[in-house]
């Protein structure tokens, strides 16, 4: 492999792997207050579709973002609603999430199918897109990328170096510290569901502002599960989260050159497979759990009422 | 006897649960630079009212004054807030998350959190009050007694003024023990009031300067240690010896030996040899933690003996517990109603199913209905409330629930029952009427009775054995009076003769 592939294919992970760099962060704030987040899917694309509404009604493509993060951060109040105040079971309704998600987007986008938006478009930044070998492929993406640049460790310096992020991630652990401690533990669940409903709304947002602009059937394709994939993946720590992303975005955009140099003769489904298999992979590995890589211990549990 | 004025004081403190009294009208003060001992058998009350002082319930009558302003906790957070705070048996700690972490939840000094400084300011802490941790381990890697001092830090780094402990020893290896007294001692020395709950006398003697004595839900006695000359005076006044009523207890010639044991030997059990025979009950009293729960797991089949004999109805242990008798063989009743005798969740059709599905069964099936019947002849026989048996075992109150285990164990016409505290947290009617049927059931069972109740004991035992750190201290027939006058130092583990 010569090294303009791998710049090519380093340029490609960063850009297909934004959208779940978001939502994974999501998914990891929301379920480090102790939530299981199955939903993610159903979020992202019901984000895709608000994202892309409300640049189509404002035109302004930050409205749009604002609309697809309200929408998903919507959506998982519903989650909210069904574990937090129902206690619920918390598996069964992300999965409903999902299944809502989808049709619900589709519903509602299916008359602006083929509709093409101005949404968000390549920035070259001044001086640093000029740096040598790593400027072109770091600093000529959208203002998202940028954005995600400084998410990862915001949202890593959040979790553990704040009172918030202390509340939050004990709430994940043993919500009756928290309790103890005189803080309330559903207050931040709530905290963990909507902030983190908000970034995967970001991640579904990115897909019909940033990625493509216009609204197509199916667009978050299977995203949603890779984020919840990588959330493991990352041991619920935004820093591995941005490894996880890249890292799988990477190996798609490589097996896709693979394909169309046409190398290999492989058939094109193995390749199309490799990432998942990965995916699946990774999962395995991690399985292995090792101190500080478990995942918070009251996660998916609901609370007690009352607590 | 004080000049100050309490730091918190209680005033006629009453809580029932259900028929149950647990507390009944409870008057006691808590001075600064004091330890005071909360000194009861299990099911005295103890924790129920230092639960209400620490905000998690609420009385039902009586004040709460707080440097003499009456105040209404409705949360632990009102409590905390007020300066009292409890450390639970069972630790309410962040394992993942280190020592300092867990002590600043809720109480940080700023927004952002600087680990060298939580550290140092954690250390500061600990060292003014003798206390020894590293802040910056994580909890999961720390000691019982190490995690109960995260807890000790928490309340001190809140500034509480009254501190308790819910049984702080249970956990503690001797060593760890003597390490949370010296912290008491520099806690009282700086003015805070330590309130600890114990059924331990060794160490009320060593470490308390106010002791009150709870029995069925009221403080019976409250004095200084120095007014207690020893052990023996205060394990008299703790198992007291006052009761309402006699059972009437008929006569029984005692049968053939239903269980035998020689020279038993497991974990935490001394070589131990008794017999039992049919129509008669032995009591095996003492303070829980003395062996009484290893010698139950054997007899009750759920551990094996390691060393020595047990038969059982004449069987060896290994004969008997494969396969044991559908009718007249062993019933259990356990200690723990909720989790082990039953399932809180299952009707109670399906907890009487539990252990008796074997005399409802045909073939391979269920005998659902004949289960129903029966259930429903236990609701009536034994006034069960609520009276639905498609009620859950969750909804009935413990004497209810016990009611219908008794029921349910008898109903296969034991043998042998091994009855392990069936009365505890029971109100007076409940007890009297579990008394009168574990008596019936001598017609056709030998009756062995763990209890920590004296009174107990010597309402239902034909003998009595004495448990003292995994062995008998005595054995005798209740009819003994100068060794029944005995029991209090006999548990206490003095020597008596």
């Amino acid at each position: 492999m010569t090294f303009a592939l791998f710049l090519k294919v380093l340029f490609s992970a960063i850009e297909q792997g934004t959208p779940l760099l978001y939502a994974t962060l999501g998914a990891i704030i929301t379920e480090r207050s102790g939530v299981l987040n199955l939903g993610v899917e159903g979020m992202m694309i019901v984000a895709a579709f608000a994202g892309f509404f409300g640049l189509h009604l404002t035109g302004n493509p930050w409205l749009g973002l604002l609309a697809a993060g309200i929408a998903a951060a919507f959506m998982g109040s519903l989650h909210g609603v069904v574990c937090l105040v129902f206690q619920g079971n918390q598996v069964v309704s992300g999965l409903a999430l999902t299944i809502l998600g989808l049709g619900l987007a589709d519903f509602l986008g299916a008359p602006y199918i083929g509709t093409v938006t101005k949404g968000f478009n390549p920035i070259a930044l001044p001086w640093l897109s000029s740096l040598p070998v790593l400027g072109p492929v770091l600093f000529t993406h959208d203002v998202l990328v940028y954005i995600s640049f400084l998410l990862a460790p915001a949202a890593w310096f959040v979790l553990t170096r704040t009172r918030w992020g202390l509340a939050l991630c004990a709430t994940g652990e043993n919500p009756q510290a928290v309790a103890a401690a005189g803080l309330s533990p559903l207050a931040w669940r709530w905290v963990g569901i909507v902030v983190g409903g908000f970034l995967i709304g970001c991640g579904g947002g990115y897909l019909s502002l940033a990625s493509s602009h216009e609204w197509t059937h199916s667009i978050s394709a299977g995203r949603g599960w890779i984020a919840i994939a990588l959330v493991i993946f990352s041991f619920w720590r935004p820093g591995r989260a941005v490894l996880g992303a890249y890292l799988f975005c990477g190996v798609s955009a490589f097996q896709l050159r693979l394909q169309s140099a046409g190398v290999l003769q492989i058939p094109t489904w193995l390749l199309d497979m490799f990432p998942y298999l990965l995916t699946l992979l990774v999962l395995l590995l991690s399985s292995a759990r090792g101190k500080g890589r478990a995942a918070p211990k009251a996660l998916g549990v609901n609370l007690e009422p009352g607590a | 006897m004080h000049t100050t004025q309490p730091l918190v004081s209680l005033e006629g403190i009453c809580k029932s649960f259900g028929p149950v009294k647990a507390n009944n009208n409870i008057s006691l003060n808590f001075y600064p630079g004091r330890i005071k001992a909360l000194l009861g058998e299990n099911g005295a009350g103890k924790s129920t009212l230092m639960s209400m002082l620490a905000g998690s319930l609420q009385p039902d009558a009586g004040t709460i004054r707080v440097l003499g302003t009456p105040v209404r906790f409705t949360s632990p957070r009102h409590a905390h807030n007020a300066g009292i705070g409890m450390v639970y048996q069972h630790f309410k700690l962040v394992d993942s998350m280190t020592v300092a972490e867990n002590v600043m939840l809720g109480q940080e000094d700023g927004f952002l959190l600087h680990p060298a400084k939580m550290y140092a300011s954690i250390a500061t802490l600990a060292r003014t009050y003798g206390i020894e941790i590293d802040p910056a381990a994580r909890v999961e890697d720390l000691s019982m007694g190490e995690r109960q001092r995260v807890e000790i830090l928490k309340l001190l780094r809140r500034e509480s003024s009254v501190l308790i402990f819910d049984e702080p020893t249970a956990v503690l290896t001797p060593k760890e023990t003597e390490q949370l007294f010296y912290a008491f001692q520099r806690m009282a020395a700086l003015e805070k009031s330590i309130v600890f709950i114990s059924h331990k006398l060794q160490e009320v003697m060593e470490i308390a300067d106010e002791i009150a004595i709870l029995r069925r839900g009221e403080v019976v006695e409250e004095f200084d240690r120095e007014s207690v000359p020893d052990k023996t005076t205060l394990a008299s006044r703790m198992i007291g010896r006052s009761m309402n009523t006699e059972m009437h207890r008929p006569a029984l010639a005692p049968g053939e030996e239903v269980v035998v044991v020689e020279n038993l030997e497991v974990k935490g059990l001394q070589p131990l040899s008794f017999s039992l025979r049919k129509s008669e009950v032995l009591a095996i009293a003492g303070v829980a933690g003395n062996g009484q729960k290893e010698l139950v797991e054997v007899l009750a089949g759920l551990c094996a003996p390691r060393q020595g004999n047990v038969r059982l109805l004449g069987k060896s242990w290994k004969e008997f517990f494969p396969t044991p008798p559908k009718v007249n063989g062993l019933a259990y009743i356990p200690e723990d109603r909720q989790g082990m005798a039953t399932c809180p969740d299952l009707s109670l059709v399906d907890n009487l199913l539990l252990t008796s599905r074997e005399i409802f069964t045909e073939g391979m099936l269920l005998q659902r209905s004949a289960g129903l019947a029966a259930t429903l002849q236990i609701i009536s026989q034994y006034d069960v409330r609520p009276g639905n048996p498609q009620a859950s075992g969750r909804s009935l109150s413990g004497g209810n629930l016990q009611k219908l285990v008794i029921g349910r164990e008898l109903l296969r016409q034991p043998a042998v029952i091994i009855a392990e505290n069936p009365t505890q947290g029971l109100d007076i009617a409940a007890t009297e009427d579990v008394w009168a049927r574990l008596l019936e059931a001598r017609q056709h069972a030998g009756i062995l009775l763990v209890t920590g109740d004296v009174n107990e004991a010597l309402q239902l035992a034909d003998r009595i054995a004495v448990m003292y750190r995994g062995k008998f201290v005595d054995c005798f027939p209740v009819t003994d009076a100068v060794k029944v006058a005995q029991i209090g130092s006999m548990m206490a583990g003095v020597a008596y003769r």
